[in-house]
């Protein structure tokens, strides 16, 4: 089962990356810790920054490094225009899809855990 | 540190270095290397992982997920590779700057609805733009028609700026190839003194003008106000403009 959730995950985490950037500029760790919190359990660096690479080539998101002066170091990535209206647009079908599903499963007496 | 610490620091900046190796190899420019390992170096010490590789998988599976999605990854065929980089600059030194980028290779593709250059380099054979901007108050047409016989096309438009871009393959021929490309560059924003000046005086104008208008009145809050509807006056046509740039972009 724990599979499953898994790949719903894998499914909408690039949606759930430019929903953390909706707050302002941020960077991996920060993002990962953002989700964690949201009760999607530790999200490891190797599954993460792909995904971040990805909306960067996309243009969905703008990413620049900053040394900082004190500590490392880091890449901090920002929501772009195209990002903001893909987010708007696939997150919408995505809740589409959510409330479909929940339709069905509440008409065969599922109730959430 | 205890040994413990030490051992996974140890391990740590092992795994690293190899990432940065695998990165390279696979065709990673080494500023991005070297951005990419900081900053991956600086989640390990934040999440306090002492396993890399538990973090981040296995270095050769990490280095190919990475490169593949940075515009530098080899496609099935080598000829369609392109670098993309997205950047912006002020009116004052824009056109010098896309001559300069474009002698590194790199062709706009558009301007997109935040001013940006967004900008495609051919990774297998990079070749000259050349580059020129022109003022348009109604409309493109004419000085599209103008230009087109000497071989500028038309790259994008900014509020009252057209952009128009040349190969300069059309006059050096052969020797347009940019034989060693630098890296993408990592800034992506270029304003220039000239720039920041006058935001300098504006600002410093609108709070002397505010000052004025609270002594005027013998109440700060007239001065206040008058700085406010100061940035809300600015804001304005700023947002109209941001708007009209935005319908064009989304009509072309």
């Amino acid at each position: 089962m724990s599979d499953r959730r898994s790949s719903w995950f894998k499914g909408v985490l690039d949606l759930l990356v430019l929903a953390a950037l909706t707050g302002g500029e941020s960077y991996g760790y920060e993002i990962a810790k953002l989700l964690g919190g949201a009760g999607f359990g530790q999200i490891k660096g190797g599954t993460l920054y792909p995904v971040l690479n990805r909306l960067e080539e996309a243009g969905l998101v703008d990413a620049e490094f900053r040394a900082a002066e004190k500590g490392p170091g880091r890449r901090y990535y920002r929501l772009t225009e195209e990002g903001r209206a893909t987010l708007g647009e696939q997150g919408g079908l995505w809740l589409a899809f959510d409330h479909s599903v929940r339709e069905v499963l509440a008409r065969a007496g599922v109730e959430e855990r | 540190m205890s040994t413990t610490d030490a051992d996974d620091r140890h391990r740590q900046d092992g795994y690293l270095l190899e990432l940065a190796e695998r990165l390279r190899a696979h065709g990673l420019p080494a500023d991005r290397v070297e951005a990419t390992v900081m900053d991956l170096g600086a989640h390990l010490a934040e999440c306090g992982a002492g396993d890399a590789e538990a973090e981040f998988g296995p270095a050769e599976e990490f280095a190919r997920q990475l490169v593949p999605d940075t515009g530098v990854r080899a496609p099935a065929d080598p000829g369609d590779e392109v670098e993309t980089w997205r950047w912006t600059a002020d009116a004052y030194v824009d056109e010098a700057l896309l001559n300069r980028f474009g002698d590194e290779g790199w062709e706009v593709q558009r301007v997109d609805a935040v001013g940006r250059f967004v900008s495609h380099r051919d990774v297998a054979q990079p070749q000259r733009w050349e580059y020129r901007r022109e003022l348009v108050t109604r409309g493109r047409a004419d000085v599209d028609l103008r230009l087109a016989p000497d071989g500028w096309e038309a790259c994008g438009d900014w509020l009252v700026y057209a952009y128009y871009k040349r190969p300069r393959a059309a006059s050096l021929g052969p020797a347009a190839r940019v034989d060693s490309p630098p890296p993408v560059p990592e800034r992506s924003s270029f304003f220039s003194r000239k720039f920041y000046a006058l935001l300098a005086v504006f600002a410093a104008a609108l709070v002397v003008a505010g000052a004025v208008a609270a002594v005027g009145d013998g109440d700060a809050s007239s001065g206040l106000g008058f700085v406010t509807g100061g940035i809300v006056g600015a804001a304005i046509p700023a947002a109209a403009a941001w708007t009209y740039q935005r319908r064009r972009t989304r009509r072309s």
